[in-house]
């Protein structure tokens, strides 16, 4: 071949980068190539047209060795605040929870951490196992014994449930009770207005923020409505009341998706026991890192009729042809590789070692503890509100029963008082979007059990000083 | 035959009273009992088990010996681009700073994170040659669906109505259910004789309602598409746009970039180009990157420099919007900048070259037995025939989980799809960290395979005789 393709070939005396992985000898590439009877690796490219290579290196910045990496991202770490800086009081969605030791040592090992999906089942039991594991602990926990193996996080999470509601019914719209999270809103809408589903808010009870059962049992005379969704406890930290809505769409025939903090389950009767015939969560809070924000988990589990409507994985029991119980993907015509254009959804890369780290964790602390951190969560969080509430000018800003995030209403804008709490090394908590609360003064707290009575005593100390100096329009 | 019992379950593992009591502490009270909702039951009993911690680790560390990874051994499924993951990479996902940042803190304090994605950022955008990416999608599907979310706008702002894409007969299932779900109607575009796209059936296909044409190239049967200049051209004089799959990127860094081979959308599978673990699963991620003339579609957050700061656009009116919540998967993706960082351009080429380059020697050294579909040179895969063998491929695949190796990709046991008669086809994908003795004792473990397939039958049809259990068949 001419010159020019010759650039492909990297000097075989010389490793192309430091840390290439480069695994060949120059003499290996020369056998290899002898073996085939070429000259070049060139020879191989020689179908890639001449007039779309690239014909310069790649304009990259040069190779690091690992101790250059290692210093280079640990910069770039520095430059985040994080838990370990801040008292962090952020939740919507994302929550500080300790997480057992023994989680990351078991997701090291390389055998789940460096595995694909496993599609040949005989040589994957123990990671089957693993996943099925996760399947059955999750539906003990949110009440629905069909559960599949992780979609992307639990906006995603979400946005498949209503898509599984309008395929079993053949109706395209569903109605969501308002307080969903603003980023859950926006997912919906990524997900389902292209599909043609038209999604329906309903505000919520102005007093009590609970959603308003009466304005979304009235959508349901329509009868074009495949289901409701209902988030709890929903974006002003409010539990909602599960049982109620699941009794009006008994009636009417219309399907029941409840989006809930996986820890609520230790507190409250689970969605699924409670008639929710969809139950999907953000399984973060069961064993995953804050991350910034990901890679987390979405989870769906659905009562038996509704599990053909599944997105994505779900491993089952199955027999071998020695009639020995093991493991398997099962029921797979539901999904892309064999539905194609017809799948329940597209997804195949899943969050799988997430799955297990959410079966370790939930191993690791067994019923007892898990009972006992969800009732730690909302007893943090009654102290610091009742601490708030204490205060001149803070009010609650809805009242509805809350679990471990609540709402207040500031007599300063939010914006401001997390600015101020920030510079103190608070993150305060989360402004309420003007849509939801009415004004700016509106702020979301979660407190978690990695809190202790002198975290919340400081809190509600700087919290008044805050509001001081802003009333005195001091810096 | 009486069904046996499973193998032990965690919840076998019960012992009430039996787990860490994570609340032991001189400090702790026990809590205050706040009121409940007057509507609200107390919890039944879950019925998780109590386990010691230390069944608990033995029992998962069990199940971990009962799987395999690339850290286990040779692992060529086709299209998954099993490679080495580099261990350091694994690190930076759990540096503090990261690990324990939230995503809903102020946007100035996690400026590590917005200096990693804009670096990030530019490095996919030059590898592919882009304009402009969003790292923010979970997967390659999720890629696709925003890429294809994105063409929607597009063609929405211009008012054109083009509901239809077209795909290959051999593309993954994640285009058509994808484009399915991004409210196109799916149109199948056959492939030719030599397993490339026919192209005088695309560009009879090519209608004015046509929105994009969905491509991997190196296609799925591992065959480079020597037509895409007249492809793109023909997709492009349609008023048309051209999707790149990056699901096969891996044969092609520093040889060839999508965009100028015409790609005017792409994404990229970070879990197997750029060396990111698996999982068994998952997560990955699958950062879309588009033509200046998309740019603005893109999901968020799309990260910019502003005074030499890197921050999230906060003004891009004509985005798509959310994709998931949050920022992306930030673990995964540290690990991707970590790969790039330490391979360099230079190293990027060599991996792309080694990779093509172990591929053909497998097909070569594989043709007397498995013979290639298409008889000339693959890219970082190559498509094999069973048709010599007296069992069939998955037996023979089957067999191979004895002597330790993971199958090749088989219909029905991989996320890819053959077309036409090829179902008893294997596509082998061994990338480029196998070493060339790896290499031989793979051709090795095959011929003895394949031995035993002319020999022997019925061994060949017990298999795998070595595991744990025998043979799943499953009717599905």
């Amino acid at each position: 071949m001419n010159k020019r393709l010759d650039a492909l070939v990297i000097d075989p005396s010389i490793s192309a980068s430091p840390l290439g992985h480069n695994v060949h000898t120059a003499s290996d590439v020369q056998a290899m190539l002898q073996v085939m009877g070429l000259h070049s690796v060139e020879q191989l490219f020689e179908d890639v047209p001449a007039q779309v290579r690239i014909r310069r290196e790649l304009d990259l910045p040069p190779a690091l060795n690992e101790w250059e990496l290692m210093r280079d991202v640990r910069a770039m770490a520095n430059m985040n605040a994080s838990t370990l800086s801040h008292a962090n009081f952020l939740g919507s969605g994302a929550y500080e929870h300790y997480i057992p030791a023994v989680i990351d040592a078991i997701v090291s090992r390389g055998e789940f951490l460096t595995a694909y999906t496993p599609y040949q089942p005989e040589m994957s039991q123990g990671l089957l196992q693993a996943l099925f594991e996760f399947q059955t602990l999750v539906g003990k926990l949110l009440g629905r014994e069909c559960v599949n193996c992780s979609v992307y996080d639990g906006a995603t999470a979400l946005a498949e449930a209503c898509w599984m509601m309008c395929s079993a019914t053949g109706k395209r719209r569903v109605v969501v009770a308002q307080a969903v999270w603003p980023e859950y809103q926006e997912v919906l809408a990524t997900y389902l207005l292209p599909r043609g589903v038209t999604v329906d808010y309903v505000l919520q009870d102005a007093v009590t923020g609970l959603a308003d059962i009466a304005a979304m049992t009235a959508k349901l005379a329509g009868n074009d409505i495949a289901g409701l969704v209902l988030q709890t406890p929903n974006a002003f930290g409010v539990i909602e009341d599960v049982a109620a809505l699941s009794n009006v769409c008994k009636q009417s025939g219309a399907l029941l998706t409840v989006c809930v903090n996986p820890l609520l389950c230790g507190w409250l009767e689970a969605p699924g026991l409670l008639g929710a015939d969809i139950v999907v969560c953000e399984g973060q809070p069961l064993g995953l890192p804050l991350s910034a924000g990901g890679p987390y988990i979405g989870i769906i589990a659905c009562a038996k009729p509704l599990e053909r409507y599944l997105p994505g994985r779900l491993v089952g029991r199955v027999h071998d042809l020695n009639g020995q119980l093991g493991y398997a993907l099962v029921k797979e015509d539901r999904e892309q590789h064999v539905a194609r254009d017809k799948a329940t959804s597209h997804i195949c890369s899943n969050q799988a070692l997430n799955a297990i780290r959410v079966a370790v964790h939930l191993a690791c602390l067994g019923e007892r503890n898990f009972m006992q951190i969800a009732e730690v969560n909302v007893a943090n969080a009654v102290m610091l509100r009742d601490l708030l509430l204490a205060l001149p000018g803070i009010k609650l800003l809805r009242t509805g029963v809350h679990f471990n995030e609540f709402a207040i209403e500031l007599p300063i804008p939010s914006i401001e008082f997390c600015a101020r709490m920030k510079r103190i090394g608070i993150f305060a908590g989360i402004p309420l979007a003007e849509s939801l609360a009415g004004h700016q003064r509106g702020l979301l707290i979660a407190v978690t059990e990695t809190k202790n009575m002198a975290d919340l005593e400081a809190y509600a100390k700087y919290a008044k000083a805050c509001i001081d100096k802003h009333c005195e329009g001091g810096a | 035959m009486a069904a046996t019992s499973p193998s032990q379950m965690i919840t076998d593992l019960h012992r009430p009273g039996a787990a860490s009591d994570f609340f032991a502490s001189s400090h702790h009270q026990s809590p205050a009992r706040p009121a409940k909702p007057q509507f609200a039951r107390n919890r039944h009993a879950i019925g998780l088990p109590e386990v010691s911690e230390v069944d608990v680790v033995r029992h998962f560390t069990r199940l971990s010996h009962e799987s395999h990874g690339v850290d286990n051994g040779p692992y060529p499924l086709g299209s998954c681009t099993m490679k080495y993951n580099p261990k350091r990479n694994d690190v930076l996902a759990r540096l503090p700073g990261f690990e324990n940042a939230h995503p809903l803190q102020d946007t100035d304090t996690l400026g590590g994170v917005w200096e990693m994605y804009e670096r990030l950022q530019t490095m996919v955008c030059e590898i592919t040659g882009m304009d402009a990416c969003c790292l923010a999608p979970a997967a390659g599907a999720h890629g696709e669906l925003a890429g294809l979310l994105v063409i929607r706008a597009h063609f929405e702002r211009l008012s054109h109505r083009r509901p239809v894409v077209l795909v290959p007969d051999s593309a993954h299932g994640t285009n058509p259910a994808s484009a399915a779900m991004a409210g196109f109607d799916c149109r199948i575009v056959p492939s030719d004789l030599k397993g490339r796209v026919d192209l005088v059936a695309l560009k009879s296909m090519l209608t004015p309602d046509v929105a994009a044409f969905m491509l991997t190239n190196p296609s799925t049967l591992g065959l480079f598409e020597d037509q895409i200049v007249e492809i793109a051209d023909a997709v492009h004089a349609n008023g048309s746009l051209l999707y790149y799959d990056g699901a096969n990127l891996n044969a092609l860094m520093g040889i060839v970039r999508p965009g100028d081979m015409g790609f005017d959308v792409v994404h990229v599978n970070v879990h197997k180009t750029f060396s990111t673990p698996h999982g068994g699963g998952g997560p990955g991620a699958g950062p879309v990157a588009v033509k200046a003339a998309l740019a603005a579609y893109l999901p968020s957050p799309v990260v910019i420099r502003k005074d030499g700061v890197a921050q999230p656009d906060a003004d891009r009116p004509l985005s798509i919007g959310k994709m998931k919540s949050f920022h992306g998967h930030v673990g995964v993706l540290l690990r991707a900048y970590g790969y790039l960082r330490t391979m360099g351009a230079a190293g990027l080429r060599q991996a792309s070259t080694h990779a093509v380059l172990n591929a053909n020697y497998l097909q070569h050294r594989l043709s007397h037995m498995l013979p290639p579909v298409y008889n000339q040179y693959c890219k970082h895969e190559t498509l094999l025939s069973g048709e010599k063998l007296n069992t069939s491929a998955r037996q023979f695949a089957k067999r191979l989980i004895d002597y330790g190796m993971h199958p090749p990709t088989l219909v029905g046991a991989g996320c890819v799809y053959f077309p036409g008669d090829l179902k008893s086809a294997m596509l082998i994908e061994p990338t480029e960290t196998e070493t060339k003795a790896s290499l031989d004792y793979q051709v090795g473990i095959y011929q003895k395979v394949f031995d035993e397939d002319t020999h022997d039958e019925a061994l060949v049809e017990s298999a795998p005789i070595s595991r744990k259990i025998a043979r799943i068949d499953l009717k599905n």
